[in-house]
């Protein structure tokens, strides 16, 4: 990967552990990716796979303890974000970089207006007084889509519907016109119209603002709408990394494989759907090998032994899997054959 | 409920007609809730519908469109303020609470949250055997036995029969709630948002054991999801509900190719497709505004509010769900079994216009 003057965040070897009364959960262990800037960049993975713990990596929010960032580097804008002071990360933190998390309510203060709550961004990092946060808040609040914002400002999040909270959560983070924007599993609680509706709005205003996105969801259909690269996680490992069309139509790894052809296909017969065998990995005791053996429909006598190399399948395309370039072959061969 | 239990008026034709006879017959069903003074949220209002033997129905719409309440309601496991739910040549709805229990041998539920509806401190063992002691269909050395094949048939070792809830995963935890739902040998079991809170590679596990064991036991199932590519996979047919009111029913395939309603095709349109190609090109009915409130739901069509076809009388008039074309009934006032096309049809002047 090249780091080019478009690099606005680049993660290096990322490893945030957890002591645990069952040992040492590596939740993130050598994660590696880069983003451009302007570009949005998606983190697919089931529960227990890392995804949200390499954010609240980014962020420098994971709880310590028991978590502990324990090596790599998260060079944000030129500046490893791992050796700045809590106040320089502060200054970054909303400002710079801000997010948005899947349950808008617990993130929202249910005791303050939302006015309140969108001015104190501007008021602590722009150095906005009164008048100028609230007239901004007002500005935002209509931005993202609340019709008779001057009024409904007013109110309290309780008196907001869930996707108007989500909605009040994207105008509080881009209020101060971050150069990225981290969503965890922005819309997972929120029903199938209204994702809609705040998909379309977190495109509209990535283009209006030029925003980098990382996007971390458990929805394939999400990934391959809103993104233009993909890191699938698992096991705290980046299993495959590849732009967002290459990746749905030449999978390199047979856990990417497996999870987009377990998603049910609405144009396709009914019938058994191909699944997955088995559970995720206990990450805090994992054996040696490929911590997806147990579960791989291609497993060899060597995925149980070596922890598997990743494998550079073209300049921005790789996968972590011993049989990588046997299975981007097959996937080749594959689409060969539909089309 | 006026009606003496037991006695059953006759059945007014259901909205489609039935191609396999009618395991269960709800004919306008109604649950309301009294949330204060003079506040009532109708839930489920005035729902008929034939769920025929065999099949899987699909039920699916948004949060607070009352699908769950529905579900419930057929079981009793809430009350239904008005209707009637045949089963058997009985009205569950208005059985004794005695003789509901009875027929609860027959009518099963799995819930969406396996954590919160397991007893943590009952060993799976205790949790599956349940049902066969309070339904004396087995006991001692037997229900053992009956216990283990439960477990082999759900897909858990026979190993984990001493272990409590809290030592499984989501989708282990999903396998002991459907478990205990076969412990009775049911006719018809309630699916309510059994897939949602698991991982994508354990829905695909879930739905396919649903299938395998629809087959191997004839089970009957009403399989309650927000999410349509699931509904779509596992259904043989497809009902759709907005804010208390069925809007469309159909075949699990024709709701996907060919909606009828505007309803219909916009939820179709918001659920995202794992393709980038198609995702790219797709033009997508966005619908503007939420969900209204239950508690003072849009006069007439209650769609009204966010649909873009909307016109006047769509304000004042309740669509009937009526079938428009054969097997596929629809409650919409702008289309008819003459002019079925929604596209066809001059856009409205609602606010959900774009």
């Amino acid at each position: 990967m090249e780091t080019g003057n478009g690099t606005l965040l680049k993660v290096r070897d990322l490893r945030t552990y957890f002591e645990t009364e069952d040992g040492t959960v590596k939740a993130v262990d050598g994660v590696s990716f880069e983003l451009q800037r302007g570009e949005t960049l998606g983190i697919v993975g089931e529960s227990g796979s890392g995804k949200s713990v390499t954010n609240l990596s980014i962020i420098r929010l994971v709880p310590d303890p028991p978590g502990r960032i324990v090596g790599g580097e998260i060079v944000f804008a030129g500046r490893d974000l791992l050796r700045l002071t809590e106040d320089e990360v502060r200054k970054i933190r909303g400002r710079r970089i801000s997010m948005i998390f899947q349950d808008p309510m617990t993130s929202l203060n249910p005791f303050m207006k939302i006015s309140k709550q969108l001015m104190e961004m501007t008021r602590l990092h722009l150095g906005h007084n009164k008048a100028e946060a609230h007239d901004h808040a007002v500005k935002m609040l209509e931005t993202v889509g609340i019709s008779d914002a001057r009024a409904r400002a007013e109110d309290y999040p309780h008196e907001f519907s869930g996707g108007m909270r989500q909605r009040v959560m994207i105008a509080m983070a881009l209020s101060c016109k971050p150069e990225l924007l981290i969503a965890d599993e922005p819309t997972t609680a929120l029903d199938v119209t209204i994702q809609a509706q705040i998909l379309e709005l977190i495109k509209k205003l990535k283009q209006e603002t030029g925003t980098s996105v990382i996007l971390i969801t458990h929805d394939l259909g999400v990934v391959a709408g809103m993104t233009d690269h993909v890191v699938v996680m698992y096991a705290g490992k980046v299993f495959e990394r590849a732009p967002t069309r290459e990746l749905f139509a030449l999978p390199g790894n047979p856990y990417t494989k497996g999870l987009l052809k377990s998603v049910p296909d609405p144009s396709a017969e009914q019938g058994r759907l191909y699944q997955i065998p088995g559970l995720p990995p206990d990450v805090a005791h994992l054996k040696p090998g490929c911590p997806f053996a147990s579960r791989c429909d291609r497993v060899a006598e060597i995925c149980r032994r070596e922890f598997p190399p990743f494998v550079r399948l073209n300049a921005n395309h790789h996968s972590l899997c011993h049989f990588a370039a046997e299975v981007y072959q097959e996937s080749r061969a594959e689409s060969s054959d539909a089309s | 409920m006026t009606e003496p239990s037991g006695l059953i008026p006759p059945l007014p034709p259901p909205s489609a007609t039935p191609l396999g006879e009618p395991l269960i017959a709800i004919r306008d069903l109604t649950v309301h809730f009294k949330t204060g003074k003079d506040r009532v949220v109708k839930a489920v209002d005035g729902v008929t519908l034939d769920i025929r033997k065999g099949e899987t129905l699909g039920l699916v719409g948004e949060s607070g469109c009352g699908k769950s309440t529905l579900g419930r309601a057929i079981l009793r496991l809430t009350e239904p303020t008005a209707g009637q739910v045949i089963y058997r040549g009985q009205d569950l709805a208005h059985l004794s609470a005695r003789q509901m229990r009875e027929q609860r041998r027959h009518l099963q539920v799995i819930f969406q949250d396996p954590y919160a509806s397991l007893n943590p401190r009952m060993t799976v063992g205790q949790i599956i055997g349940e049902p066969l002691a309070t339904f004396k269909l087995a006991r001692g050395r037997e229900a053992e036995q009956r216990v283990q094949e439960l477990m082999e048939t759900v897909g858990l070792s026979k190993r984990f029969v001493k272990r409590y809830p809290h030592e499984f995963s989501g989708g282990q935890r999903q396998r002991i709630g459907i478990a205990r739902a076969l412990a009775v040998d049911p006719d018809f079991i309630v699916a309510d948002e059994p897939i949602s809170a698991l991982d994508v590679s354990i829905q695909a596990q879930i739905m396919n054991l649903l299938e395998r064991l629809k087959r191997e036991k004839n089970l009957t199932y009403l399989f309650i999801s927000h999410d349509l590519r699931a509904v779509r996979h596992v259904s043989d047919r497809v009902a759709v509900m907005y804010l208390g009111k069925l809007v469309e029913v159909t075949g699990a395939r024709t709701i996907y190719d060919e909606p009828l309603m505007p309803y219909t095709k916009a939820l179709i349109s918001a659920v995202p497709v794992p393709d980038p190609e198609i995702e790219a090109q797709r033009r997508r009915i966005v619908l503007q505004g939420d969900v209204p409130s239950p508690l003072n739901p849009p006069s007439g069509c209650r769609f009204h509010t966010r649909c873009p076809y909307a016109i006047q009388i769509c304000r004042e008039v309740e669509p009937a769900l009526v079938e428009i074309k054969p097997g596929h009934s629809a409650a919409c006032l702008r289309i008819s079994p003459d002019s079925p096309d929604i596209d066809r049809v001059p856009s409205g002047e609602a606010p959900g216009l774009v």
